[in-house]
């Protein structure tokens, strides 16, 4: 193969028909951004998971009035329970502090609440997170210097199926993208092989291989794939420096949302630029294939 | 209808000529129209003949060009080119035919951005053939043509007859088995005819047979050779050393 030749052939296509070429190279960016974006998030999710999960699975709130007995025997209940892994105590002026921690980025907040507001609790960690029902049955609502039991289960599970849902939709929008990407390499293609027509014919009459014919026109939307996927990697990385690393600082810092790794975009890179490659030379292909005789 | 009788005979001795070409009751059919573009075609041609395709416009000699270089498949029958029946051929086998063929059309088909040279050296270079052998053959069959000294001019700086040697120069560059010309002179006025003709006859002498398709009585009486006649898609006449009308 002239590898000379083939190149050449690829630089003066993509030249030729340069709008429909950049076009292509955006459509096929803004997806495989949004596919990195996605895959982002998944990442985060799991992360998130990881630090909330793991970390507390019940809350016991106490009462305002709770007095000293009723505290402790909650406590020797919580140590001599079998369903208890491990608890933790946290005073009014402990719970105030995480709290002062988590809405630093919300000083307005935190000025406006009083010191005493937050209760004190119990954090109960459990041999198996899906038995909550004992717990709570072991702790009724607002007896024994109880104020309510709470599942955090249940609450993370509502914030991550809101998360699952963004990223879901993130994905869904760059399975859109991905398809407009795909119709306008399809196009592109064709008009260069309509552009080009002169040449293959010659090359088809004087018996120049199929590959030998086709290989500039996939080549030539490979690269655009390449290109697009290098502009979505850039873009994930400016997402990260301007808006991760600078917006979402405070709450990173609080632990409450795990930081975007750069191994992380270093491990998404090559699956963007596989995945722009490989969709952009098949879409070509099969555009050859399809609609021009070579 | 082949009239192997006064087909030019082999001498004492000699070995016949191998078949390059043979059409065995071939009609091909276009899903378009209800009248069929070849009806029932056989006919033989030989390694090193030159034979006249004639007929008015959509008698079928296009059609009988597109089957030979396997544009198209015959609806029934069978093509054969230098041993190798087309009907079954795979489409990967289908670039080594055309390998063999070279191809020469009225409008010269000449890559417009590319040098004369360019030119013919593209017919070489998409088919792999190394850099050294292209800088050898591209002046020798430049000069075969009657272009040395305009290698680096553009096609549209020559004449009509010029950039018809060009395409010549560019289907005979590979030294093809066959060459078939449809309608080569159909652009040109009859002086330029002549000399597009002269070329032909003398790729012919090589060895390399040539069919060209024509409607220009005038070559095709002058050079008395054979000629295949096809009217409505069906071979009426094929004979050595023919004119082109009876009783012209």
């Amino acid at each position: 193969m002239r590898v000379n030749f083939v190149l050449s052939e690829v630089a003066t296509g993509l030249r030729r028909n340069l709008t429909m070429t950049v076009a292509m190279i955006l459509t096929t960016a803004i997806s495989l951004g949004l596919m990195g974006t996605g895959l982002l998030i998944a990442g985060m999710i799991s992360d998130m998971k990881e630090i909330y999960y793991d970390k507390v699975q019940v809350s016991i709130f106490l009462a305002d009035d709770v007095t000293g007995d009723q505290r402790s025997a909650i406590e020797s209940q919580l140590a001599d329970s079998p369903e208890v892994a491990s608890y933790l105590y946290e005073s009014k002026e402990e719970a105030y502090e995480r709290f002062r921690q988590q809405f630093s980025q919300q000083p307005e907040l935190v000025d406006n609440t009083p010191r005493d507001a937050l209760p004190e609790s119990f954090r109960v960690e459990l041999v198996n997170p899906e038995r909550y029902e004992v717990i709570a049955a072991a702790f009724p609502n607002g007896e024994n210097g109880v104020d309510q039991v709470r599942d955090e289960g249940d609450f993370l599970d509502r914030l991550f199926s809101l998360l699952n849902g963004a990223r879901n939709a993130t994905i869904a929008v760059a399975v859109v993208q991905a398809l407009a990407a795909l119709l306008l390499i399809s196009n592109t293609i064709q008009l260069a092989a309509f552009n080009r027509r002169n040449e293959t014919n010659i090359m088809r009459l004087v018996g120049a291989s199929r590959w030998y014919t086709q290989l500039p026109f996939i080549l030539e939307a490979a690269l655009a794939g390449l290109i697009g996927a290098m502009l979505a990697v850039g873009g994930l990385v400016l997402t990260k420096v301007l808006f991760v690393d600078k917006t979402l600082a405070g709450p990173i810092k609080a632990g409450i949302i795990p930081p975007v790794d750069w191994s992380a975009i270093v491990t998404i890179a090559p699956v963007i630029a596989g995945a722009g490659v490989g969709l952009a030379a098949v879409a070509a292909y099969v555009t050859l294939r399809l609609y021009v005789r070579l | 209808m082949r009239p192997g009788a006064d087909r030019p005979s082999c001498g004492p001795g000699q070995v016949p000529w191998p078949l390059v070409i043979e059409l065995q009751h071939v009609t091909k059919l276009y899903p378009a129209s209800p009248r069929p573009a070849l009806d029932d075609v056989s006919t033989e041609i030989d390694k090193g003949e030159f034979v006249f395709l004639i007929g008015s416009s959509g008698s079928g000699k296009s059609t009988f060009l597109r089957l030979l270089l396997k544009e198209d498949d015959p609806t029934r029958g069978t093509v054969t080119v230098n041993g190798k029946t087309l009907n079954g051929m795979s489409k990967w086998q289908v670039p080594k035919l055309r390998r063999t063929m070279g191809c020469v059309f009225q409008d010269f088909r000449l890559l417009r951005n590319r040098t004369v040279a360019e030119n013919v050296a593209f017919a070489l270079e998409v088919i792999n053939k190394p850099h050294r052998t292209i800088k050898r053959v591209v002046p020798e069959v430049l000069e075969m043509v009657g272009l040395d000294g305009k290698a680096n001019r553009l096609p549209h700086e020559l004449s009509g007859g010029e950039q018809q040697r060009v395409a010549i120069a560019r289907a005979f560059v590979n030294r093809p088995l066959v060459l078939l010309a449809d309608e080569p002179t159909g652009n040109l006025d009859p002086e330029t005819s002549e000399g597009i003709m002269l070329l032909l006859e003398r790729i012919n002498r090589t060895g390399t047979t040539v069919i060209m398709a024509t409607h220009d009585y005038h070559i095709v009486d002058s050079m008395r050779r054979r000629v295949i006649e096809l009217n409505g898609g069906q071979i009426t006449r094929d004979q050595s050393r023919g004119v082109y009308g009876v009783g012209r």
